[in-house]
C-alpha cells in the first residue's frame, strides 16, 4: 500500500507537480442503535480509496477515487494527473503562491493503543448491552423514547509525499450512549449518559465497559421525567459551575474554532465563519482569567485526535493556547504556520477520509485542571448559583463572540450542595467576558476527556473528531435567559 | 468515472439482489462526481476533482421462523468488496430482533425519468478560475476582499429489491457562493449563493454585483438594541427557519411521539391564510432524486394549506402505523430516524422585497441567519445569529447598517405573525445542510435577545 501512495506521488510529479502527497485510507465502521425496543440501526460501512494532492506554481489541486488495492493500481495514475491538472488550471487565478513551511519527510508507524479490539467483541454481546440499556430507560410511562447506540471506527491510513514521508497509522475509537426522552407537563426533555450524542474515546471496547450504560439508564429515564416537571431556569445573572461535558463544548466553540488560523485568515468566512482573533493577538490578548490554561495536545491519552502525524505528515505536538489567561497559540497547517509567526506547522491539518483535501482543524484541546475539589467549590459558592451540565443545543456567531447554550439540567446551589432541579438552563455571553469570569477550576481527579465526533467545517462540509478535557469550573456573572 | 449509465446501474443492482441468499434484499447504488474550488482573498485555496460510490445492502433473513433485518454499505463497486458487504449485512441481521408485523419490501413503482445536466458535469476548472477572477476584481474595486465556493456535482441513485422494485434517479447541482468582506476587525460581510441544476443558468455577474454592493452598504454598522422588531427576512434567512422546522416537527415520527408543536393540530388554521408550504422534490427549479430510501416515490406533499397544518410527511412504516398515505420521505432502512421533508417550498406571495420593506415603519432587514439551532422542541424555539448584512428599516426605507443580533424565537409563533410574502422564490440553504425554495417574508414581533459589537 505504501508503494501505491509513492506511485501516486511519482505520477503527480511526472505530470509536472512541484509537490505532491497521497493518502490511501481504509475506513471500517460499525454502528448499532436500539430505539424503543428495536434494533433500528445495524450498519457496517467500509470505504477504501485514494486522495492525491498536487501543487503547481503555488496552487493546490486534489483528486480522489474509490478502489480496493488491485483497482487502485489501475486508477491512481489518472487520479494523480487530475490533481495536477486542477492545480495547473487554477493557478492563473492565484494572486500569490501558497508557500509551505519546512517539514522533513517523516517515516513511521502509529497504532492507537487498544486493550480489546471492539470489532472482535461478539455482535450478540454488543447488541444485548444496547437492548438492556435502552429497555432500562423506560422506567416511567412518560419516557416516550429510549435510545442506546454504539459506534466503532477503525481508520487505517498510508501516506507518502514528494518530500520523502512514508507513514502508516491505524486509529481506533469507540463511542456509546444511552438517552431517555420524556414528554410530560407540556415539555419534552432528555437526559443522556455519559454525554449528549455519546462519549467517544480513542481505544477499544474497554471504554464501553467502563461507561456502565446499563447502570446509568434508569437514572436517565427518571431525570428526563423529573425535568419535565421541574421549573424552567429563570433569567438573570448568576454564578455558574459548569460541568465537564458542557465545558468541553464551550472550549470547542469559543476557544477551538477561533484559534484556527485558516479562519483568522478569512478562508472559512464564506461558510462556517471567521474569527475575532487577529494574528497579533498571540502573546498579547488576555483571553481569560489567570485560572484559565488551555493546551492543545495530539498525544492526549484517549483523545480522538491522538495520532502520530497529521494529514500533511507533521508530527503530533503539545503546545499552549492560553497560558494563565493570555492567548499564546494558534492551530496551523503548513500553509498557515508563517501567519502565526512560526517556522513549522503545529500539525493541525486533517481530512475526512480519502475523499477530502485536508484543512486546519481543532486538535485535542483541554482546560488544564486547577486546585479545587468539587465539593469544596460548591461549599465556597453562594446560594442561588447554578451547577449546569449536559449539552442540549448551542449557537455561536460567525466570529465566535456571541454564544448561547441550552443545557439539559441545572441544580441550584443551596447550602453548598446541588439543590432544586431546573429545566432548560440557557446561558449566553461573549467569549472574552466569559473566560475572564472564570475564578476556579477543579483538580485533576475531576478531569475528564470528552470526544467530539461531529465537528463540521469546510465547504464542502467535512467532519472531524477531536477531544476536549475539562474539570468542572466556576464562572462569575453569567447571563441566563429564560428558555 | 464513478457514474454508471442508467442501464448499467440497474443491471448491477438487480444482479446483486439475485445473488443474495436472504429472504428479502434491497440494493442501493449511489454514484457521485464532484468538482469544486474554494477561494479566499489570494485566489483558489482548495480544489477537488473527485468521485465516489456507495453500495448499500438491506437484507432480511429468517431466524427461528422470524424475519430480522440489517444493512451494510461499501464504497466501491468491486465484486469482492460488494460480496463481503453482503456477508456483513447477513451476519448483522442474525442478531437483530424479529420484525413485528413485517410487510414485504415494496414492489414495482413508476418513477419519472430524470437526466443529468451535461453542462454541469462538464464545467471545467479553467471556467471556475475565470469566475474567481471576476469576483475578486469586483470585490477589489469595491475596497473589499472575497471568498467563496464554486461547485458542480452530478449524482445518481439506483435501487432494486427482491419484490421487483426498480428506481433510478439523477440530480445535478451547480452553485456559486460568494462572501465580500472588509479586512480587519469590522466584521462587515455580505454573502450570496446561487444554485441551479444547469451551471449555464447561474447569473454570476448579478450575484457578484449584489454581494459587493451589499457589503459596501453594510460598512460602519451602528449599535442596535435587542427586542422585538418587525423584520423583513430575505430568502436565506427564511431558509434557516424552514430547515429548522424540517429537522423537527414535520415528520410522522416526531408527530406521533408528541415531540412536534403541531401534534393534534391537523386541520387547524394556525398560520395566516397566505402561508402555503409543500414538500416538492420535483420542483422545476431544483429537481431532486424522486424516491426515498426505500425506493418509494416521493410525492409532492402539502404540509400547510392556507395556514392550516395538513399532516406530516411519512414513509412506509409510519404511513401504515398511522393509517396515512406513504408520501415517500423515508430514510434508508433500518434507521432510527423517522421520515422528514426533503425539499420544502414556501409558496410566493404578491409583494416585491421593496414593497415588503415599504410596509415597515421601524424594523430590520435580515439577509441570513447563522448557526440556527433548536432550543425547545415542543415550542420549536430556535436561536441563531444574523450575518451577511443586517440593516435598519425606518419609515419604509433601509436607512443604515446595524450590528448583528441573536434571535431566540418560536418558529411556530414567528410564522403566525407573517404579514407579507415576497413574490420571488429563491433556492437557499443554511449551515447545517439542506435547501429550500422560499420567498422573503415580513414578520411582526420577531424576538432578538442579544447583540454583538460588529
Amino acid at each position: 500500500m505504501e508503494r501505491l501512495t509513492q506511485r501516486a506521488v511519482e505520477e503527480a510529479l511526472r505530470a509536472g507537480a512541484d509537490y505532491a502527497d497521497a493518502r490511501i485510507v481504509r475506513l471500517s465502521q460499525e454502528r448499532l442503535g436500539v430505539r424503543n425496543g428495536a434494533l433500528r440501526l445495524a450498519d457496517a460501512p467500509e470505504e477504501f480509496g485514494i486522495g492525491v494532492r498536487a501543487m503547481k506554481d503555488g496552487c493546490w489541486g486534489f483528486a480522489a477515487a474509490p478502489g480496493l488495492p488491485a483497482a487502485l493500481v489501475e486508477i491512481l495514475p489518472g487520479v494523480a494527473r487530475r490533481a495536477f491538472k486542477a492545480a495547473r488550471d487554477l493557478g492563473s487565478a492565484r494572486r500569490r503562491p501558497i508557500q509551505l513551511s519546512e517539514e522533513r519527510g517523516h517515516v513511521g508507524e502509529y497504532h492507537t493503543p487498544v486493550e480489546e479490539d471492539p470489532f472482535r467483541i461478539p455482535l450478540s454481546e454488543k447488541i444485548e448491552l444496547l437492548r438492556a440499556a435502552e429497555a432500562a430507560t423506560h422506567c416511567r410511562s412518560e419516557v416516550v423514547a429510549g435510545e442506546s447506540m454504539l459506534s466503532l471506527r477503525r481508520e487505517e491510513q498510508w501516506q507518502s509525499s514528494s518530500e520523502g514521508a512514508r507513514l502508516h497509522q491505524v486509529l481506533v475509537r469507540v463511542g456509546a450512549h444511552v438517552t431517555a426522552t420524556a414528554a410530560a407537563n407540556g415539555h419534552v426533555e432528555l437526559r443522556s449518559h455519559p454525554a449528549y450524542g455519546g462519549q467517544y474515546l480513542s481505544g477499544g471496547y474497554e471504554h464501553v465497559r467502563r461507561m456502565d450504560l446499563l447502570g446509568a439508564a434508569p437514572r436517565m429515564g427518571e431525570e428526563a421525567v423529573a425535568l419535565c416537571h421541574a421549573p424552567t431556569c429563570p433569567a438573570g445573572e448568576r454564578t455558574m459551575i459548569l460541568g465537564g461535558s458542557q465545558l468541553a463544548l464551550q472550549i470547542h466553540e469559543s476557544v477551538g474554532h477561533p484559534s484556527e488560523m485558516d479562519r483568522v485568515q478569512g478562508h472559512e468566512i464564506d461558510f462556517a465563519g471567521a474569527s475575532f482573533l487577529r494574528p497579533e493577538a498571540k502573546g498579547d490578548l488576555q483571553y481569560g482569567s489567570e485560572h484559565v490554561n488551555l493546551e492543545a495536545n495530539c498525544t492526549l491519552e484517549h483523545g480522538l485526535d491522538t495520532r502520530g502525524w497529521d494529514d500533511e505528515g507533521v508530527p503530533s505536538q503539545r503546545w499552549p493556547i492560553v497560558d494563565r489567561g493570555r492567548f499564546v497559540g494558534f492551530f496551523t497547517d503548513r500553509e498557515f504556520a508563517s501567519a502565526a509567526g512560526e517556522t513549522h506547522s503545529r500539525g493541525s491539518s486533517r481530512a475526512e477520509g480519502w475523499y477530502n483535501p485536508p484543512i486546519v482543524r481543532i486538535p485535542n484541546l483541554s482546560l488544564l485542571p486547577g486546585e479545587w475539589d468539587l465539593e469544596a467549590l460548591l461549599a465556597d459558592t453562594e446560594d442561588g448559583a447554578l451547577l449546569v451540565d449536559g449539552i442540549r443545543t448551542w449557537s455561536i456567531d460567525q466570529r465566535r463572540v456571541n454564544f448561547q447554550f441550552t443545557c439539559q439540567a441545572a441544580w441550584e446551589v443551596q447550602g453548598g450542595k446541588p439543590g432544586r432541579l431546573l429545566r432548560a438552563p440557557t446561558y449566553q455571553g461573549r467569549t472574552l467576558d466569559f473566560w475572564r469570569g472564570c475564578d476556579a477550576v477543579c483538580r485533576p481527579d475531576s478531569f475528564e476527556v470528552f470526544g467530539v465526533p461531529n465537528c463540521g467545517k469546510g465547504n464542502p462540509y467535512q467532519i472531524a473528531e477531536m477531544s476536549h478535557g475539562a474539570a468542572p469550573a466556576r464562572f462569575r456573572g453569567v447571563t441566563f435567559v429564560g428558555a | 468515472m464513478a457514474i454508471l449509465s442508467n442501464d448499467h446501474a440497474v443491471e448491477l443492482c438487480q444482479d446483486l439482489v439475485s445473488q443474495s441468499p436472504a429472504e428479502e434484499t434491497e440494493v442501493t447504488l449511489e454514484c457521485t462526481e464532484d468538482r469544486f474550488v474554494r477561494f479566499a482573498h489570494l485566489g483558489p485555496s482548495q480544489s477537488a476533482d473527485r468521485e465516489r460510490n456507495e453500495v448499500a445492502f438491506r437484507v432480511r433473513v429468517k431466524v427461528d421462523g422470524e424475519l430480522r433485518e440489517a444493512r451494510a454499505t461499501c464504497g466501491t463497486i468491486e465484486p469482492d468488496d460488494m460480496r463481503a458487504t453482503l456477508e456483513r449485512a447477513l451476519m448483522l441481521a442474525q442478531y437483530a430482533e424479529p420484525l413485528v408485523d413485517p410487510q414485504r419490501f415494496g414492489g414495482e413503482v413508476e418513477i419519472a425519468p430524470s437526466a443529468l445536466e451535461r453542462p454541469t458535469q462538464d464545467h471545467t476548472f479553467r471556467e471556475k478560475a475565470e469566475w474567481i477572477r471576476t469576483a475578486q476584481e469586483a470585490a477589489h474595486r469595491g475596497g473589499l476582499s472575497s471568498a467563496g465556493l464554486i461547485q458542480t456535482t452530478a449524482m445518481t441513485r439506483t435501487l432494486a429489491n427482491s419484490s421487483g422494485r426498480v428506481a433510478h434517479g439523477s440530480q445535478a447541482r451547480a452553485s456559486f457562493a460568494l462572501t465580500a468582506y472588509e479586512d480587519g476587525d469590522s466584521g462587515v460581510t455580505a454573502s450570496n449563493e446561487i444554485v441551479h441544476s444547469n451551471v449555464d443558468k447561474l447569473d454570476i455577474q448579478s450575484a457578484i454585483r449584489q454581494t459587493v454592493e451589499r457589503a459596501q452598504a453594510a460598512r460602519n454598522p451602528e449599535a442596535v438594541d435587542p427586542g422585538e422588531y418587525t423584520v423583513v427576512l430575505m430568502p436565506r434567512a427564511v431558509s434557516a427557519l424552514l430547515l429548522g422546522m424540517s429537522y423537527q416537527g414535520l415528520g410522522a415520527q416526531e408527530y406521533h411521539e408528541s415531540r412536534s408543536p403541531l401534534c393534534g393540530r391537523v386541520g387547524e388554521r394556525i398560520f395566516p391564510d397566505g402561508l402555503c408550504l409543500v414538500d416538492d422534490v420535483h420542483h422545476e427549479r431544483s429537481p431532486g432524486i424522486p424516491f426515498d430510501g426505500e425506493g418509494s416515490p416521493t410525492m409532492r406533499t402539502e404540509l400547510i394549506r392556507h395556514g392550516a397544518f395538513t399532516g406530516p410527511v411519512t414513509d412506509a412504516h409510519w404511513a401504515r402505523r398511522l393509517g396515512l398515505n406513504n408520501t415517500g420521505h423515508g430514510a434508508a432502512q433500518p434507521s432510527p430516524s423517522g421520515p422528514s421533508p426533503r425539499k420544502l417550498v414556501l409558496s410566493p406571495g404578491h409583494q416585491s422585497v421593496e414593497q415588503l420593506i415599504a410596509g415597515v415603519p421601524n424594523g430590520l432587514l435580515v439577509h441570513q441567519f447563522h448557526y440556527t439551532n433548536l432550543m425547545e422542541p415542543r415550542e420549536m424555539v430556535f436561536t441563531g445569529m444574523t450575518r451577511g448584512g443586517t440593516f435598519r428599516i425606518e419609515g419604509g426605507r433601509i436607512t443604515r447598517p446595524v450590528h448583528n443580533l441573536r434571535f431566540t424565537e418560536s418558529l411556530v409563533r414567528a410564522l403566525t405573525r407573517v404579514r407579507g410574502i415576497g413574490n420571488q422564490l429563491e433556492i437557499a440553504g443554511s449551515l447545517f445542510g439542506g435547501e429550500v425554495l422560499c420567498p422573503a417574508l415580513r414578520v411582526d414581533g420577531f424576538r432578538f435577545t442579544s447583540t454583538t459589537a460588529f
